[in-house]
C-alpha cells in the first residue's frame, strides 16, 4: 500500500502577506498589553512611570485595530447577520459574499481617504506627545498603513471570491492539504 | 432633489436592514448608511469629515482599550485550559449528586464566563468539555445541551463583559459600575440555574443520574488546580471595585496576570500565545468596526431626530413607563432571533437609549436588563446563537433536542427578568457602593 503523503500548498504572495499582517496585528495587542501591564505595575509599586505610556497606549491601539481590520476583513470575520446567507442556496450564496465583500471594499476604500486627511491634519498642526514631545504623526501614519492593506486585503478577497473561491477556504487550514 | 427628514430617517433603516440581510458587515452597513443619510441632510463635506474624524478618534481613545485587553485575558484563560480545570473542580465537589454534573456545569461556565467574557465562547467551549461526560453518565441529550446554552449566556452578565462594557461605552457610562451591576444578577442567574436543575431531578429522579463520588484528595487537588485563575479574577475586579485600577488598566493587568498565570503553570506554550493574541485581534477588529459604524450611524440619528421622535411616540401611547419598557424588551426578544447580542446592541440601544432615560429609569440598571434580554436571545427559539455554537461543536443533536432542553432555563429567565425589574436595587446595590 502506497503510503499517504502530505503535501503543502505554496503559500502565494497575498497569503504571505496575509499572515505578517496577522501578525503584526497579534503584536500590536500583545505591545498594548505589556505597556499597560508594566505602567501599572511601575505606578503602584515604584512611584514611577513610562514617559508616554498614556499616549503610547492609545495610539498603538489605533494601529492594532486599523492591521486587525485588514485581517478580519480578509477572513471574514467581521459580524454579519447570516440569516439570509445561511437559508440561501450555493448561487445566492456567492452572489451574497460577493456583494458584501464590493461594498466593504467600497465602504474600506472611502475611509483610507478620509483617514489619510486625518494623518495629514495631524502632520501639520505638529501634534505631540504630553511627556516627550513626539510628533505623534508617524503613529498615526502606520495605522493608516493598516487601513490601506485592509483595502489590499480586501480587494484581494474579492478577487478570489469571484475567481478562485477554493483559495479562501483553504486560509483556515494552514495551508496543508491531503494528496 | 429634497426629502423630508422623516423620509431620510426610514429610508436609511431600510436600506440599513436590507444590506444587513445581504451579510454586509453590521459596522459598515451601519457606517455607510450614517453617512450617507448625514450626507443628505448636512451636504457630502461635513459627512466626509466625519469619518476620519469619528474612526480615528474611537480606535485611539484609551477608555476603549479595556475591550481587547479584557478579550485578550480571556483568550489567555481559554487557550490555558481552565474551563477543564473548573469543570474538573465543580463535577469533584458536587458530581456525585443527582443532576450534579449539571449543577457542575452551570458553575464552571460561570467561572469560566467571569474571567472570558464571551457567551458564545463559553458554550463552545463547555459543549466540548462537559458534554462528553454528561452523556458519558447517561443525562439526556436535550439537557446535557440545553444546560450548556443557557450557563454560555452567563458570559454577559459577570464580568468582565465585553457586551456590558461595549454598552458602557455607547451611553457614556461608568464601565466599573455597569460590570459591578452585573455581578448579583450574574450569581442570582448562576444559583436559579442550579435551582431549576434541583426541581427536574425532584421532578423526574432518574432523568439525572448521580456521577461518581471522588475521594476528598481528588477533589483537593482538582481545587488547587482552580485557585490560580479565581485569584486573578478576584484581584482584577477586586481592584476595580476599590478604584485601584481605571477599566483599562484592569484589562491589561487581568491579560498580563493571564499570561504569566499561564507561562510560570506551563499551560502556555508559544502556539498558544499566539493563538490568545490572534484570536484577540481578530475579535477586538470585529468590535470596533461595528463601535466605529455605530458612533457614524450616531451622527445621522441625531441629525435626523429619531431618538427624540420615537421618546415622543412612545410616550404617546400611553402604556406607562413598564408598558414601555416591555414593549423594547419584546422588540429585543423578536430582535435576538434576527442577530447577534453585540450587534442588536450596538444598533438598537442609541435609538433606544434616550427613551429610557426620558422615561426615568436607570441607565446601568437598564444596561443589564438589556444585556439580559439580549442574551434570553441567545437560547431562546426558533433562532439562538448559542445553540448554533453547540450544534456545530456536538453534531449528533439536532436544534429541535436542544431547544426542548433549553426551555426550562428559558422560563428561568423570564422569571429572573421579572425579579429584576421589580427589585433594581439587585443590580444597583454594589455600584452605589463604589
Amino acid at each position: 500500500m502506497r503510503p499517504q503523503t502530505q503535501t503543502f500548498r505554496r503559500l502565494t504572495l497575498a497569503d504571505r502577506i496575509i499572515h505578517v499582517i496577522e501578525w503584526l496585528a497579534a503584536c500590536f495587542v500583545g505591545i498594548v498589553a505589556a505597556d499597560i501591564f508594566i505602567s501599572v505595575i511601575l505606578r503602584k509599586f515604584f512611584n514611577t512611570s513610562i514617559p508616554d505610556s498614556y499616549d503610547a497606549g492609545r495610539l498603538l491601539l489605533g494601529v492594532l485595530i486599523f492591521w486587525g481590520i485588514a485581517a478580519t476583513s480578509y477572513r471574514g470575520g467581521h459580524i454579519t447577520v447570516d440569516l439570509l446567507w445561511t437559508s440561501a442556496g450555493p448561487r445566492m450564496k456567492r452572489f451574497i459574499d460577493v456583494f458584501a465583500t464590493l461594498v466593504l471594499l467600497f465602504v474600506v476604500t472611502v475611509q483610507t481617504i478620509m483617514l489619510f486627511d486625518k494623518v495629514r491634519l495631524t502632520y501639520n498642526d505638529n501634534v505631540l506627545t504630553y511627556d516627550l514631545n513626539l510628533p505623534t504623526w508617524p503613529l498615526f501614519a502606520v495605522a493608516w498603513a493598516g487601513d490601506v492593506c485592509a483595502v489590499v486585503l480586501i480587494a484581494i478577497r474579492a478577487w478570489r471570491l469571484v475567481f478562485h473561491p477554493e483559495l479562501l477556504n483553504d486560509e483556515h487550514a494552514e495551508e496543508r492539504v491531503q494528496e | 432633489m429634497d426629502f423630508s427628514t422623516d423620509f431620510i430617517a426610514v429610508a436609511g433603516f431600510v436600506i440599513l436592514f436590507v444590506l444587513m440581510l445581504l451579510r454586509v458587515p453590521v459596522g459598515m452597513a451601519m457606517g455607510l448608511v450614517g453617512v450617507v443619510g448625514y450626507s443628505m441632510i448636512a451636504g457630502t463635506g461635513p459627512a466626509l469629515k466625519l469619518i476620519g474624524q469619528t474612526s480615528m478618534r474611537t480606535v485611539t481613545d484609551y477608555t476603549f482599550g479595556v475591550i481587547p485587553m479584557f478579550m485578550l485575558m480571556g483568550a489567555f484563560v481559554s487557550v490555558s485550559g481552565v474551563s477543564k480545570e473548573l469543570f474538573r473542580a465543580a463535577n469533584a465537589t458536587i458530581g456525585h449528586l443527582r443532576g450534579g454534573l449539571g449543577m457542575a456545569t452551570v458553575l464552571a461556565c460561570g467561572g469560566f464566563a467571569a474571567i472570558c467574557g464571551s457567551s458564545v465562547a463559553t458554550a463552545a467551549t463547555f459543549s466540548t468539555v462537559a458534554y462528553p461526560e454528561m452523556r458519558r453518565y447517561g443525562y439526556p441529550q436535550s439537557f446535557s445541551a440545553g444546560v450548556i446554552a443557557a450557563g454560555g449566556t452567563l458570559g454577559a452578565m459577570l464580568p468582565p463583559s465585553t457586551v456590558l462594557a461595549v454598552y458602557a461605552v455607547i451611553t457614556q457610562q461608568d464601565i466599573g459600575k455597569l460590570f459591578m451591576a452585573g455581578v448579583l444578577p450574574g450569581l442570582l442567574a448562576m444559583s436559579m440555574y442550579v435551582l431549576t436543575i434541583a426541581i427536574i431531578v425532584w421532578a423526574r429522579p432518574a432523568m439525572l443520574p448521580a456521577g461518581a463520588a471522588r475521594p476528598w484528595s481528588e477533589r483537593l487537588v482538582a481545587l488547587k488546580d482552580v485557585w490560580p485563575s479565581l485569584v486573578l479574577f478576584a484581584f482584577v475586579i477586586g481592584g476595580l471595585y476599590g478604584g485601584f485600577f481605571t477599566p483599562t488598566e484592569a484589562g491589561g493587568m487581568g491579560a498580563g496576570g493571564a499570561f504569566l498565570l499561564g507561562v510560570i503553570r506551563r499551560k502556555l506554550d508559544r502556539a498558544g500565545i499566539r493563538t490568545a493574541l490572534l484570536q484577540a485581534t481578530r475579535t477586538a477588529a470585529a468590535v470596533f468596526t461595528v463601535l466605529i459604524g455605530a458612533l457614524l450611524f450616531g451622527y445621522f440619528l441625531t441629525i435626523t431626530q429619531t431618538p427624540q421622535k420615537l421618546t415622543g411616540f412612545l410616550t404617546a401611547l400611553g402604556l406607562g413607563r413598564y408598558g414601555v419598557l416591555a414593549l423594547i424588551m419584546v422588540m429585543y426578544l423578536v430582535l435576538g432571533c434576527l442577530m447577534d447580542a453585540m450587534a442588536m446592541i450596538i444598533l438598537t440601544v442609541p435609538i433606544i437609549f434616550p427613551v429610557i432615560v426620558q422615561l426615568g429609569f436607570d441607565p446601568i440598571w437598564f444596561g443589564v436588563i438589556i444585556v439580559m434580554t439580549v442574551e434570553l436571545g441567545l437560547i431562546h427559539p426558533p433562532v439562538g446563537m448559542n445553540v448554533f455554537v453547540i450544534k456545530s461543536v456536538v453534531q449528533d443533536v439536532s436544534f429541535t433536542t436542544i431547544f426542548k432542553g433549553v426551555i426550562p432555563f428559558v422560563v428561568t429567565d423570564i422569571i429572573r427578568l421579572v425579579i429584576l425589574i421589580a427589585f433594581p436595587i439587585i443590580a444597583l446595590w454594589l455600584p452605589g457602593r463604589m
